[in-house]
């Protein structure tokens, strides 16, 4: 089919001397039928082009876009049972970043990362995530993303404060939960002076 | 190999180790001593063997399956449709990613054009028997993360990891549609050209194959193309690399040409007919 077209573009460029090969294919790769994508989709942008990274979300919470230069990966091998594949080829990834100077999470949820996370930031102040779950280096990749995401979007979840019933009822529980214990508490103690016998006490 | 032994080693070797041979130390090959007992007198006769009373030596048993009234499992399913209509599925024959990287660096696909069906057929290591309900070619993960061409593909089916692969490499992939004649045309075209017809339409997908390349995260031929664009972003997000920016590519031309989704060949429209011999096209007057 290509040479096809090849022998076409030849037969064609015996006609007209000054057109290169590229415009030619342009011009007859634009034909046009009744089901054209211009004609399903008339408003549409039909041109390939490559969008811009979206701005970030309202009231500054995380839109999901990371930059994948500010991020470091690293390939090593994975654990377990494999034989050759897991012995030799580099499916375990590793992606990490400076937490305090990563710009693209807003600043809020920064902070509540920072805090949360203390105690897993290394001393230079990186947070990693580990991946070897699959077979495929970049299905790992995928997973350590969505894993990194999960643990962002957690932090920008607002947990709804307990209702004033939810309160109540709490605080009965707690208050009957003393209430019984006091009275068991009672109980032994009185156990424990009957077995003394009586006191020197002359009725 | 010199651990195996010679039957006659391994004899003599059991033969220092075991205890002397006695006649209480024997006993016959398997299967080589049969019992001869006879159906007659006090142990070996009385019954037929057949026991005590009861069906069983009555002979009158019960039929085979018959479980005392209730619905025997043998008849309570009707009907067990589990191969039907299975000659008549639509069969997409896979390439893996490795494959296609072997075609390519073994100079067997030529990538400075656009890859459809026929390219493939025509490096004569591919296939397609449109007869047998083979439908095109589906692209499978295998070899997923070693895939480094840029090209411009089209086959009828791909997976989300197969299309980043292709897409991580700055190339594009794209899932269309071809109903059974114009695979027909595709997988032999100089022998259809021969023929002297002239190209017809490319039919649009059955129902069921609709929802499938109108959606963009296929790269579905009918889909719409800002939402490939888009969605292009989201899987290189999704994935882990840095989408390549296509307009920049000095071949994005080419990579972008695409098939109108009435077209069966690149760059020849229906209704042309194809002269093979002259090397001419002849079309209608418009």
């Amino acid at each position: 089919m290509n040479k096809i077209t090849r022998a076409f573009i030849s037969v064609l460029r015996q006609s007209s001397s000054t057109c290169t090969s590229s415009t030619l294919l342009g011009r007859q790769l634009s034909y046009k039928s009744d089901l054209s994508l211009d004609k399903i989709y008339p408003s549409a942008r039909l041109q390939l082009y490559t969008p811009p990274p979206p701005p970030p979300g309202s009231a500054n919470k995380f839109n999901g876009y990371i930059p994948m230069d500010k991020l470091e990966i690293t390939y090593s091998r994975s654990s377990g049972p494999g034989g050759q594949h897991v012995n030799t080829v580099n499916t375990k990834v590793d992606v990490r970043f400076k937490l305090a100077e990563a710009q693209w999470i807003p600043e809020e949820t920064r902070q509540k990362l920072l805090k949360v996370l203390a105690n897993k930031i290394t001393k230079e102040g990186y947070y990693y995530v580990k991946s070897d779950v699959s077979r495929s280096q970049q299905l790992n990749l995928a997973d350590a993303l969505e894993k990194l995401r999960t643990v962002i979007r957690a932090q920008e979840v607002e947990v709804a404060a307990p209702s004033e019933e939810t309160l109540e009822r709490v605080r009965r529980r707690q208050e009957r939960a003393a209430r019984e214990r006091l009275q068991l508490k009672r109980g032994r103690a009185q156990v424990k002076a009957d077995r003394q016998g009586p006191g020197g006490v002359d009725f | 190999m010199a651990h195996l032994r010679e039957t006659s080693d391994k004899a003599l070797k059991l033969l220092r180790t075991l205890p002397r041979v006695q006649i209480g130390n024997l006993r016959p090959n398997p299967n080589s001593k049969q019992n001869d007992k006879r159906g007659r007198a006090q142990h070996g006769g009385d019954k037929h063997g057949a026991g005590n009373k009861g069906s069983g030596q009555r002979q009158n048993f019960m039929r085979l399956g018959y479980e005392t009234g209730n619905q025997p499992f043998y008849m309570r399913f009707p009907y067990e449709p589990y191969y039907k209509g299975h000659h008549m599925k639509r069969q997409y024959p896979p390439i893996s990613l490795l494959q296609l990287q072997v075609l390519i660096d073994t100079n067997r696909i030529d990538v400075s054009q656009p890859v459809d069906i026929s390219t493939l057929c025509n490096s004569g290591l591919l296939n397609l028997k449109p007869a047998e309900m083979e439908y095109g070619f589906q692209l499978t993960d295998e070899g997923l993360d070693n895939f480094k061409a840029k090209i411009n593909i089209e086959v009828q089916h791909a997976n989300e990891a197969v299309i980043a692969a292709i897409e991580r490499n700055g190339g594009v992939i794209r899932t269309a549609y071809y109903d059974p004649r114009s695979l027909h045309m595709l997988s032999n075209a100089k022998k259809w050209f021969e023929k002297g017809v002239p190209i017809p339409n490319r039919m649009m997908p059955p129902q069921d194959a609709l929802d499938y390349y109108t959606d963009a995260k296929n790269r579905g031929y009918l889909a719409n193309p800002e939402e490939i664009s888009k969605d292009r972003l989201v899987l290189a997000q999704k994935y882990g690399y840095q989408l390549p920016r296509i307009e920049d590519d000095p071949s994005f031309a080419m990579l972008s040409a695409a098939k109108d989704p009435r077209q069966v060949f690149y760059g020849l429209e229906p209704g042309w007919l194809i002269n093979v011999v002259d090397k001419t096209i002849v079309r209608r007057k418009k």
